[in-house]
């Protein structure tokens, strides 16, 4: 039942008009980040680059299609949550908005199964969006600017990846910001299960991240003890695999702190699902 | 309640003798609801909301059975037809189709001739007494239109403020008491003088025109328009005039 059920939440999701804005909307912010790195990329490098250009020297395809995906992730991963949000949010208040849920849940289907069905299918979403981030700013990025080692500024100053030691970093960059997305779509289903409008879980997720990320950034000791644990600080983690040396232990510490929220927050929604009275 | 879509504060619910509570998936698989008003994927194809609904109803219902059931409520040729343009009616079908894809043994149908236009309340009633005539099925009907109640069903139970005031067969119920009857006669006078000769404590009469209204019971009906026929007077109708709608507010007035 539990699979039939994942089965009815694709096609749903495929046949609404807002499934294709995350995607059409990924398609168009790196179509102009490509276009104008095209245009004038090499500029851009040279203002990045600029304090160091007195005692390095920079050779060969600098502008390549590694640097490409890096600088496109870093700029478009901040604002993935939104659509991922615009269709996880309204997974399970859409449906209580239109009172369909109604109509499924007087059928011999548990509402636990069909709220892991919509987790699941969420998930499934997730990770489309997340590959098609991928191929668009990894594989066009390649085509469009070649191939070539990997110059990556941060905090800790200035990394050269060889060309033959980044895929594997990509491949665990994206899983990890799959999770972190993952997050946001468990919490946006989760904000769901408590609401009966579909725009108020897609808001309330967005005001969280913000929020989040604020408490995040800010530098007062009052949030020292919080910040480690909120998802947001983890939102990152993808970056730190271009850093060398490879920081494998506070890897695996943001994977299991994005896993016990999803964890939590799945928990929490069948719980609230199950206790509530469906009246709409 | 009896979908489980809302709790109840105590007491337990027992559906085919079998607590729902504990058994829930099992009961429900052999019931179709409509409550209130059919909801449907608004963007969605009739054959798709009903293939959605069916694969979760445990039902194994193939292509030529969903159309088959399109067909049966009415709305073939209208299969791809997204349900964002349907009536009020068709939705009320739709909603039909879909409560009997996994061919329950009970059908629980809240207000199904709620806002519905005169021919859409005789398509729904129709639908209703085929379900209950042809395929056998048993159907909760639950409905403030008591004149569709007395059309539609057997047994009724009347709940007032939530708790069961009368229980019985519609005609039981109905017949059980005096009914108010009116007499279309060709001689009002006459035949009130003649039922006065012949019966004894004929009630008062109420006449307006060629009618003449008797409160009766069903035994004396037939007798004073036998006799009434007997003298040679010509008796064009009978109407009992004692409704549901009388009865029911007998009952909860009481």
């Amino acid at each position: 039942m539990l699979l039939k059920s994942v089965y009815n939440e694709f096609i749903k999701i495929a046949a609404k008009p807002r499934s294709y804005l995350g995607l059409g909307a990924i398609t168009l912010l790196v179509g102009v980040i490509l276009f104008a790195l095209k245009a004038d990329g090499l500029s851009f490098i040279s203002f990045v680059t600029a304090s160091f250009e007195q005692t390095l020297t920079f050779e060969g395809n600098i502008m390549n299609g590694n640097l490409v995906a890096f600088i496109i992730l870093q700029m478009l991963i901040i604002h993935i949550p939104l659509l991922v949000a615009l269709v996880t949010g309204d997974l399970v208040s859409g449906e209580s908005a239109s009172g369909t849920i109604r109509m499924l849940l007087t059928k011999p289907i548990s509402r636990t199964s069909l709220l892991l069905s919509k987790f699941l299918a969420g998930a499934a979403y997730t990770l489309l969006i997340v590959f098609w981030l991928g191929f668009m700013a990894v594989v066009v990025g390649k085509l469009l600017f070649g191939s070539g080692d990997m110059m990556v500024l941060n905090s800790d100053g200035l990394v050269i990846l060889q060309q033959d030691d980044i895929a594997w970093r990509y491949l665990g960059g994206f899983a990890v910001a799959f999770l972190a997305l993952l997050t946001v779509s468990s919490l946006s289903i989760c904000l769901s299960c408590f609401s009966d409008n579909s725009i108020g879980p897609i808001v309330a997720t967005m005001a969280i991240i913000i929020l989040f990320t604020i408490i995040g950034t800010l530098d007062v000791r009052i949030f020292d003890h919080v910040r480690p644990f909120l998802f947001t600080t983890h939102m990152a983690a993808w970056r730190s695999f271009f850093e060398v040396p490879f920081p494998e232990a506070a890897i695996w510490k943001s994977v299991l702190i994005l896993l016990v929220h999803n964890v939590v927050l799945i928990g929490v929604s069948i719980f609230q699902f199950n206790k509530k009275d469906i009246t709409a | 309640m009896h979908a489980s879509l809302i709790k109840p504060n105590s007491g337990s619910i027992r559906i085919f003798g079998k607590s729902l509570e504990k058994n829930r998936s099992e009961i429900l698989a052999k019931t179709g609801s409509i409550i209130e008003k059919p909801d449907f994927y608004k963007y969605l194809s009739a054959y798709k909301n009903l293939e959605i609904f069916a694969r979760i109803s445990g039902a194994n219902a193939s292509k030529k059975d969903i159309y088959g059931m399109l067909e049966f409520v009415g709305l073939q040729g209208r299969e791809r037809d997204k349900v964002a343009g349907f009536s009020h009616g068709m939705k009320q079908r739709l909603g039909i189709a879909q409560t009997l894809l996994h061919q329950p043994d009970l059908i629980v149908l809240d207000e199904p001739t709620t806002g519905l236009d005169p021919q859409g309340i005789i398509d729904i009633r129709n639908l209703i007494l085929q379900l209950r005539n042809e395929h056998r099925k048993t159907v909760i009907l639950s409905s403030h239109n008591l004149s569709e109640i007395e059309i539609i069903s057997n047994r009724m139970v009347i709940i007032n403020q939530g708790r069961s005031v009368v229980e019985g067969t519609v005609s039981d119920l109905l017949n059980s008491e005096e009914l108010v009857v009116s007499l279309e006669v060709d001689q009002v006078e006459k035949a009130l003088r003649i039922l006065q000769e012949e019966f004894k404590d004929v009630p008062k009469p109420k006449i307006e025109g060629h009618f003449l209204e008797l409160a009766l019971s069903r035994t004396d009906v037939a007798q004073y328009n036998q006799a009434l026929v007997r003298n040679g007077l010509s008796v064009y109708s009978i109407e009992s005039k004692r409704k549901l709608e009388d009865y029911f507010i007998k009952i909860v007035n009481n």
